[in-house]
């Protein structure tokens, strides 16, 4: 009887499969076109671009959207886009932008400088978003229109980066937002999930937690790179948030290019036919951050001791090499950058010279390290610590931690805990991006949990964000960064490789590293047809 | 009958109060700070606070309270931080493919629980109920996020059978919304094409979350199908020369089916709960991903809002399950 019905699951299960079977779709063609399926582990809540950023909020925002100008390129650099050329004051106060003049919005509106004041003044109002970067240099009064095509920024004070932050500040349609206003909220609600702007998509598809879907806008004003043959119909932004359903998905064609799946899932897939991947030297920094102001690594002798201790080569191997090492605060990628001389390597004599000089010189403590529950990497850099540390008779209990409560806890000296696993990615290429987190106006963030306090260091910060001479801001950011080191307010990590894993015929890829970490430009993405 | 009716919705009113301001108690002590977390990582102190004050969490915690309940009382749920938008909207637009996969899962449960349970009842002992026995033992303890991505790798990856996630392929739009629930909704619209690619969406996942619940099933019906086949009746009417198959299927699974029913009702909202673990796996757009996602963020109410519905649906198919014993069996309406 038995062996009956297993030979009727058996003839059941071939005949679904004859049914059912498709073989592996790859890009997903409309009557349109290619579409291209990203699969991303991260939704969008909100689309506006003045109110939230994150990697998959801003992919779709530099998808829909265009700035005054672009970042692109590794290393990043900044390039003319709606404005095709701009000059600044002798003063470096006032920035004048001539914008082109063939540049529409979706609905066919031109992108004039007035739509360029409104987007700057409605995204410093709003106060959310990517306010903070303009906000202590720029009010709202000081955008003026000079004519139809130019636009004129008077700032308080003179702030060199000032351009490193343009890239994303996404210019909307005036006359299309205040059509959607509800109760004076500058169309906040309408531009969560629909949008105004002039990019080389429109937004077509919005399922919120399933998919967005951007379309192709065929008479884009800049045109396609990869040729109005190639150009893609449009891309779908999918969540699959598992990396084993990632993977599962990319093979099976399901996804055309993936993000953040697990080292081992690289080095697996690699030898996948149809799959290449990308790795690329990214900006995102790992640093152990120590808390400077209390508890036992309020003393720099044990924060030494700490750093000589680490076993830095095994943090390259808990990414299987897809990292580098750190050389300076600043990562390799950044303007300004130097390789700090004598930046901690593993060297135990060393160590336990410091540990006998600090107020525990026989060790005998038990110390925390923080991470973000779930993030396996950073659980397991946390064994290293814990096993670097035992020959100093140190103890590392591991404690993971919610995102939202590691970020509360880090707000304040009291709750910050001894050391945290800190990611960074910087926002812009300027050094003032990296220089600034150890100013301590920075305090309160969740990359500035180690509280560092040098009145030193904060007074060449500001000075050197104020210069708009090149040559004096490289020696004061080699002397922020040598100044630092020397004070250890963290163990000083990798950076870690930026990953994708695409199917080989995805053509188009443009790395740069100031995007975020699993953030890709769509617009020059097309398939190769056989 | 009335009475009995009458009280059972007044404790429904009381426990979902409770419900109500349990969540909001447990989700509010929680430490982090949604505010913080949406004004994003370089915010200043400045926009963190216009975010605080623009969703009421500059004001102290009794407050809020208050403000949460009155609002409530109103049939609102509040406003989500993370996406901006009404929690109410939010949980109406997922809940329907929460339950479509609950409704699947639960009929694959009574289709092949019920059945395999009669089997190995009447041949207790024997191999298939050996066969059932790890079966459903094994559907008990199998976790659900592990069993989902097996299932995946096996079906999706390597046999290319099924879709690895998700309700629809990508580029198939969604019937007219009537119910919410494609399967429904596809049929209503005659597309019988979507309606055969959102069938396929939904057979794994309601198989996972379908397992735990058809295991409990099989046992219970087997243990009571052992029960009332041992019993006098029984014993009198195969005296009688009725039909093996006539007794088991009428007059046995009758009486038996009493107790599963009663599993069945549990089940339900045990199934709204695990479906937390399912969606996540498979991608299943409905309230258990929006739950988690929203935990995830600190995002406390809509947390509140779909443990208010989970906890409403629980209630009313246990009252409904009450009621259908009342109904039956007129000993329990005094109880």
């Amino acid at each position: 009887m038995f062996g009956k019905i297993i030979r009727n699951i058996a003839i059941a299960g071939l005949l679904a499969s004859s049914i059912l079977a498709s073989p592996a779709s790859a890009f997903e063609r409309t009557d349109k076109g290619n579409v291209i399926v990203f699969g991303g582990r991260q939704a969008i809540p909100v689309l506006d671009p003045h109110i939230r950023y994150d990697w998959s909020t801003r992919m779709m925002q530099q998808a829909v959207y265009d700035g005054l100008v672009k970042y692109e390129g590794d290393p990043a650099e900044i390039k003319p886009w709606l404005a095709e050329k701009w000059e600044t004051s002798e003063d470096g106060k006032t920035w004048t932008f001539h914008l082109v003049n063939n540049a529409k919005f979706h609905n066919g509106d031109p992108v004039t400088a007035e739509a360029v004041r409104y987007s700057f003044e409605r995204g410093l109002k709003l106060n959310k978003g990517v306010a903070w970067m303009l906000k202590d240099f720029l009010a709202p009064e000081g955008i003026t229109v000079v004519d139809d095509y130019t636009v004129q920024f008077n700032l308080k004070a003179p702030y060199t980066p000032f351009l490193s932050f343009l890239p994303w500040w996404y210019i909307v349609n005036p006359a299309e937002v205040k059509a959607h206003e509800a109760d004076g909220d500058y169309g906040q609600k309408w531009l969560t999930d629909h949008e105004a702007g002039s990019g080389p998509f429109k937004l077509g598809r919005w399922e919120p937690n399933v998919l967005y879907e951007a379309d192709a806008v065929p008479d884009y004003w800049k045109g396609w790179p990869q040729g109005d043959a190639n150009r893609p119909a449009g891309v779908i932004y999918k969540i699959i948030r598992e990396p084993a359903a990632q993977k599962a998905a990319l093979q099976r064609g399901e996804a055309d290019i993936v993000e953040g799946l697990t080292p081992d899932d690289y080095v697996q897939i690699k030898r996948a036919p149809g799959i290449a991947i990308e790795d690329h030297k990214g900006m995102t920094t790992f640093g152990i951050k120590f808390n400077t102001q209390k508890g036992p690594t309020a003393d720099i002798n044990l924060r030494k001791a700490i750093a000589y201790a680490m076993d830095y080569d095994a943090l390259i191997q808990v990414y299987n090499g897809a990292a580098t090492l750190e050389t300076s605060p600043i990562p390799d990628a950044m303007k300004g950058h130097i390789d700090v001389p004598g930046i901690p390597r593993k060297d135990l004599a060393k160590a336990k010279e410091y540990l006998a000089k600090s107020a525990y010189p026989n060790g005998g403590i038990t110390l925390p390290y923080v991470h973000v529950a779930g993030l396996e990497e950073a659980r397991r850099i946390g064994l290293v610590l814990l096993d670097s540390l035992k020959p100093l008779n140190i103890n590392v209990e591991i404690k993971p931690e919610q995102w939202p409560n590691m970020v509360a806890n880090g707000s304040k000296v009291d709750t910050s805990p001894a050391m945290t696993s800190v990611y960074t990615t910087p926002v812009s290429t300027d050094p003032d991006a990296v220089a600034y987190q150890y100013h301590k106006n920075s305090w309160g963030q969740y990359f500035a949990m180690m509280f560092y306090d040098n009145p030193q260091v904060s007074e060449m910060i500001d000075k050197a964000r104020s210069s708009s001479n090149w040559d004096e801001r490289a020696k004061l950011y080699a002397d922020i960064q040598t100044q630092i080191v020397a004070d250890q307010p963290e163990v000083f990590g990798m950076l870690q490789k930026r990953r994708w894993a695409r199917r080989d015929y995805l053509q188009g890829f443009q790395f740069s590293p100031v995007r975020f970490t699993g953030e890709v430009d769509l617009y020059p993405l097309w398939v190769k047809t056989e | 009958m009335l009475t009995f009716a009458f009280r059972k919705l007044v404790t429904l009113i009381g426990t979902m109060i409770g419900i109500a301001a349990l969540t909001f108690l447990i989700t509010n002590v929680a430490p982090g700070d949604p505010a913080r977390l949406v004004a994003g990582p370089n915010a200043t102190e400045d926009m963190v606070a216009t975010i605080r004050t623009e969703y009421g969490l500059d004001k102290s915690l009794p407050e809020q309270f208050v403000y949460y309940m009155g609002d409530l009382f109103r049939g609102d749920l509040g406003t989500s931080i993370v996406s901006t938008q009404p929690v109410l909207e939010e949980v109406m637009r997922y809940a329907p493919a929460t339950l479509e996969l609950v409704f699947v899962a639960m009929a694959l449960g009574i289709i092949v629980g019920v059945p395999l349970g009669m089997l190995s009842a009447v041949y207790k002992d024997g191999p298939l109920d050996q066969m059932t026995r790890i079966f459903s033992i094994s559907g008990v303890a199998l976790p659900a996020f592990w069993f989902g991505i097996v299932l995946q790798l096996l079906f999706s990856v390597d046999l290319g059978w099924l879709p690895v996630s998700g309700r629809l392929p990508l580029v198939t739009r969604p019937p007219d919304t009537v119910t919410g629930m494609l399967l429904i909704d596809s049929l209503i619209s005659g597309r019988f094409s979507t309606f055969w690619v959102s069938l396929q969406h939904i057979i794994l996942p309601a198989i996972v979350l379908s397992f735990p619940c058809l295991a409990s099933i099989l046992r219970v019906n087997r243990a009571e199908m052992i029960e009332v086949l041992q019993s006098d009746y029984i014993v009198a009417a195969r005296a009688h020369g009725i039909s093996s198959f006539r007794i088991v299927a009428l007059y046995a699974l009758k009486n038996a089916m009493l107790p599963t029913l009663a599993m069945i009702g549990l089940r339900f909202g045990w199934m709204l709960g695990s479906t937390v673990l399912v969606e996540t796996v498979f991608d299943w757009p409905g309230v258990g991903l929006y739950a988690v996602s929203s935990a995830l963020s600190s995002d406390f109410k809509p947390v509140v809002g779909v443990t208010l519905m989970i906890g409403f649906f629980f209630i009313v198919a246990n009252t409904l399950v009450d009621l259908a014993y009342a109904w039956i069996d007129p000993r329990l309406r005094k109880a």
